[in-house]
């Protein structure tokens, strides 16, 4: 405004200036033009009389009229002495100079200068114009001031003021994001409809604030629990943590996981959360109970629905009734869908109705299928987890059927070896039993156990077949008296559990329980025998620390048949108070190869006793309690109580006649003591060792018209086996006897498995009733061998 | 010639010179020569008065102020409208005898000589539009347009505007300020 104003003033100065001229121009103009006859004929009185005519304008206030020649003619006012003359004039026009505004105006008629008009005029007008012009000008602008200052005082309030607040909102709402702040609403129409605009915004943006971080905090718990649940394959924990973290950070005042068993139509509940036990007891729902389902809202969930109950007091179906009474007003129930199947539901609940928000359901809905997917998964991954558990133990049974099979190569040869090593002893034990009536009692009471024991290693070598063939069961079964098994037994193993710990300084005590008058069992001795070794093995080894060793039979009557006798078992048990067993332990304990014993161990001890009880069709029973003992029971069928007749064989009387007998066999310790048993019974034993020899011997005694009655070859021998002894004989005279001798034996008769060309097998060591019982039948037709001998 | 010139001009700029310091001196003091100022007047009617188409100069041809009867100028009118011009016509200077040589002529100044046959002179004119000055003393001149009269030692205007108006002259307005009208009433 100012500046306008002073444009103003400065546009009217300069104009008025110009309008100054122009007035003192016109004026100048006019009185030259009337001063031109004055001048052109010298008349001073007319002239004056013209200059006169300034009187009207008091802004003149001095004018002059030259002739010209410069003689001055007249001045204004009269008789004024102050003025320039003619020559100091200026050229002609009008200028300001000196506060005043002075023109030197020509004076022409009809073209000729008849002489000058000067006039000097001061500028009191401009000033005086410009004087009120200012002051007109002030005041306006005063007035203006306080106009605008009223105006702006007023606005101020009307407009600045809502929107600073306005704008102190924002800045607050953008500084602290937080949109929860309002504008106060001003009086006044337009403002307040703004501010009420703004703050509906604002309460828009809240809420899609809002919103968008309970979706945020939604996606990150859904993350979470299926991460969670992606690491778990156990549904139970898989559903404990989903109804944890629901608990936790959705949040919910109940929660709880059920299976779905459409055959009994119920559900059962598998997981509750914790934190909502009070409640569930609350609302009698307990872990593994049950809810039967019924028309209500369970059926539309089981049917695959999600089902909301946003206030249960009104939902008159028992299980909402339920949750009304305890207090919770707001359910949801989500499926557990795989394949369209529901297998499951996941209920959630709190206490507020109405408090699911249709957010909150869709998140139950979207977490009920990841969980549905991951329990599906787990259920999955449990059975490929079954599924490579029966792999990788079918593979370790095969690993161990190879390892046996091996081992059972290997035993076999031992056994051979075995076999021919105690032939021996065999023959010589049961020789000198026989023929030396002589022996004194003890003596004869020390061969008896040495036979027993021959018997044994025999029995047990040849039972090292079943390690690579289980299932031949070649098992002979006679009556057995546990109670004098188990005197043996402890006899056997005395050095083990009196002498050897003793040694030590520990002590174990041994207790025996026979019961009187025990029926005896179907069974084999020897495996009994051995069975109850190991047992009694593992028991002092079960008690590094001295302890009771218990061996115990009884008698059990079982069964509801009364009085009759298949009811009947036979227990035998070995009891110790040792270290006992732990869970694992005890479930591996009859795996073939596990040991707790370290190098120790094979792991065998308790298998092979497994595979006793088994090929007995009897029971094993192991009670064991870490830090408490270990009792293994054996559970026998009780055999029937009429005893069998003659279950002692009477001992074959040696052959009558005499035989050519011709031996051949690879062991020199084996040809002596079978020759010896041979040539005490009478017969001419000629041996050969070694196949080739056998068979040259063979030749040559036929050629020379003396030949054998019977041939007993070995089977195994290097070069020339007995098969091909046998073979040879065969071919030579095809009627004569050959007896097999082998350390293989009952291997070669279980696999019916007789080599052609050979009459009778037999099993290393052989048993002089078995020998001479083969020699009758063998020879027996034969009379006329005898003839050659006696003419031989 | 030259000689001739320059004696003309150093007696012009003397008489300028005198003319001056009068000026100075008297301030506003009658003319040093009075034929001097007469003929100023006589080269100023020209500027106030209009004459009729007929009565002005033809084109090409000069305007001419006429002395009628003993020249009392001397060389001061020649000088005076020497090199001037009135509407784009250079002016010259006739001197008459008598009335009857006055031809193409605008201005006519009747020297005092003519007074006794003023009558005549005024006749011969009459009808014709010729501005008449004279500046005879001592009477009134009847039917000359412009007289000068000597008075108070200035030289004023005395005009007939019954004459003017019989000869078709306009006199302008202005003229008619300083100067003494007579026979208004026509």
């Amino acid at each position: 405004m100012l500046i306008t104003s002073a444009a103003f003033v400065a546009y009217e100065y300069v104009t008025f200036r110009q309008l100054t001229v122009r007035n003192v121009k016109i004026l100048g103009e006019a009185i030259a033009a009337n001063s031109t006859a004055a001048l052109a004929f010298d008349n001073p009185n007319d002239a004056r009389e013209v200059l006169a005519a300034f009187k009207a304008q008091p802004h003149v206030v001095a004018a002059r009229l030259y002739l010209s020649n410069g003689q001055l003619i007249a001045s204004y006012p009269d008789g004024a002495a102050r003025g320039p003359t003619a020559q100091s004039l200026r050229a002609d026009g009008y200028r300001f100079e000196g506060g005043l505004l002075t023109g030197v105006q020509p004076v022409v008629q009809g073209g000729h200068r008849m002489g000058t008009l000067y006039l000097e005029s001061d500028l009191g007008e401009i000033y005086e114009h410009f004087q009120l012009f200012v002051a007109i000008g002030a005041s306006i602008m005063l007035v203006c001031c306080i106009a605008a200052y009223l105006i702006s005082r007023r606005l101020q309030e009307l407009i600045s003021r809502p929107i600073l607040a306005l704008a102190t909102t924002a800045q607050r709402v953008s500084e602290h994001r937080d949109y929860s702040v309002r504008a106060t609403r001003p009086q006044g129409h337009e403002f307040g409809i703004l501010t009420d605009a703004f703050n509906h915004m604002l309460t828009r943006i809240e809420g899609d604030q809002t919103k968008l971080r309970s979706q945020l905090s939604r996606l990150d718990l859904l993350h979470r629990i299926t991460r969670a649940t992606g690491e778990r394959h156990d549904l139970p924990s898989l559903f404990r943590v989903v109804l944890h973290n629901l608990g936790e950070d959705l949040p919910v005042d109940f929660g709880c996981m059920c299976l779905y068993q459409a055959s009994a139509a119920a559900l059962s509940i598998a997981v509750i959360d914790p934190r909502s036990a009070p409640l569930a007891a609350g609302l009698g729902l307990t872990e593994s109970g049950q809810v039967p389902i019924d028309q209500n809202g369970l059926a539309r969930c089981v049917a695959g629905e999600l089902v909301y109950e946003p206030d249960t007091r009104e939902v008159k179906f028992p299980f909402p009734q339920r949750f009304a009474q305890a207090g919770v007003h707001a359910l949801v129930i989500a499926p557990l869908l795989v394949e369209n199947q529901v297998f499951g539901v996941l209920v959630a609940a709190r206490r507020d109705p109405n408090s699911f928000s249709s957010a909150d359901c869709e998140f139950l809905r979207q977490l009920s299928e990841h969980v549905a997917l991951a329990a599906h998964q787990a259920q999955l991954y449990g059975e490929l987890q079954r599924a490579y558990d029966d792999l990788r133990q079918s593979q370790q049974a095969i690993m161990q059927q190879e390892r046996l099979r091996a081992l059972g190569e290997m035993a076999s040869g031992i056994a051979h070896d075995i076999n021919n090593a105690i032939s021996p002893a065999a023959l010589y034990t049961e020789s000198l039993l026989e023929r030396e009536p002589g022996l004194s009692e003890r003596a004869r009471g020390c061969l008896v156990t040495i036979q027993t024991a021959i018997e044994d290693v025999a029995e047990t070598v040849s039972r090292m077949r079943e390690f690579y063939r289980p299932r031949e069961t070649e098992m002979v079964l006679s009556r057995v008296a546990c109670n004098r098994v188990l005197e043996q037994v402890i006899n056997l193993t005395r050095a083990r559990w009196s002498d050897l710990p003793q040694q030590r300084g520990i002590v174990i005590q041994l207790r025996t329980e026979f019961a009187e008058e025990l029926p005896q069992i179907m069974g084999s001795e020897g495996e009994l025998r051995d069975a109850l070794t190991n047992l009694i093995f593992n028991a002092v080894d079960a008690m590094p620390d001295g302890g009771t060793l218990t061996l115990r039979t009884r008698l059990v009557t079982s069964g509801s048949r009364g009085g009759d006798d298949a009811a009947r078992q036979v227990h035998v048990e070995v009891a110790d108070s040792g270290i006992g067993m732990d869970e694992e332990t005890r479930r591996r304990c009859l795996e073939p190869f596990y040991t707790t014993k370290g190098e120790r161990g094979t792991g065998l001890g308790l298998a092979m006793v497994y595979g006793m009880v088994q090929r007995h069709s009897a029971d094993l029973d192991i009670d064991s309690a870490v830090g408490r003992g270990t009792t293994v029971r054996l559970i026998f069928a009780a055999a029937d109580t009429v005893t069998a007749p003659g279950a002692t064989r009477a001992p074959l009387q040696p052959l009558a006649r005499r035989l050519r007998i011709l031996l051949v066999d690879d062991d020199p310790m084996l040809i002596k003591s079978l020759r010896d048993i041979l040539e005490q019974d009478g017969h001419v034993v000629t041996a050969a060792d070694g196949g080739q020899k056998g068979i040259d011997t063979f030749a040559a005694a036929l050629a020379l018209g003396t030949p054998f009655s019977i041939v007993i070859t070995d089977l195994g021998m290097p070069y020339v086996d007995g098969r091909k002894v046998a073979a040879s004989v065969k071919a030579a005279s095809a009627l004569t006897p050959v007896i097999l001798l082998t350390g293989w034996g009952k291997r070669l008769l279980a696999e019916n498995d007789i080599p052609a060309h050979v009459d009778r097998v037999l099993s290393k060591p052989p048993r002089l009733a078995e020998l001479r019982a083969a020699l009758a039948t063998l020879a027996a037709p034969e009379d006329p061998p005898a003839a050659l001998v006696e003419s031989a | 010639m030259g000689l001739l010139r320059d004696t003309a001009t150093r007696r012009l700029w003397r008489r300028l010179a005198l003319l001056l310091i009068a000026a100075g001196l008297l301030g506003a003091a009658a003319p040093v020569s009075e034929y001097q100022l007469k003929a100023v007047f006589l080269f100023n009617f020209a500027q106030f008065v209009e004459w009729p188409p007929a009565a002005a100069p033809r084109e090409n041809a000069p305007f001419v102020i006429g002395v009628l009867g003993k020249d009392p100028f001397g060389a001061d009118l020649d000088d005076v409208v020497r090199g001037e011009t009135v509407n784009a016509h250079p002016l010259a200077v006739a001197r008459y005898h008598n009335v009857a040589e006055v031809r193409d002529c605008q201005i006519l100044f009747i020297a005092a000589s003519e007074l006794a046959q003023l009558e005549g002179i005024l006749a011969a004119l009459k009808g014709r539009s010729i501005l008449t000055v004279t500046d005879a003393e001592g009477l009134t001149v009847r039917g000359v347009m412009i007289g000068l009269i000597r008075q108070d030692n200035r030289i004023r205007l005395r005009i007939d505007l019954q004459a003017t108006k019989a000869s078709n002259l306009t006199i302008s307005s202005k003229l008619l300020r300083p100067a003494e009208i007579v026979g208004s009433g026509g």
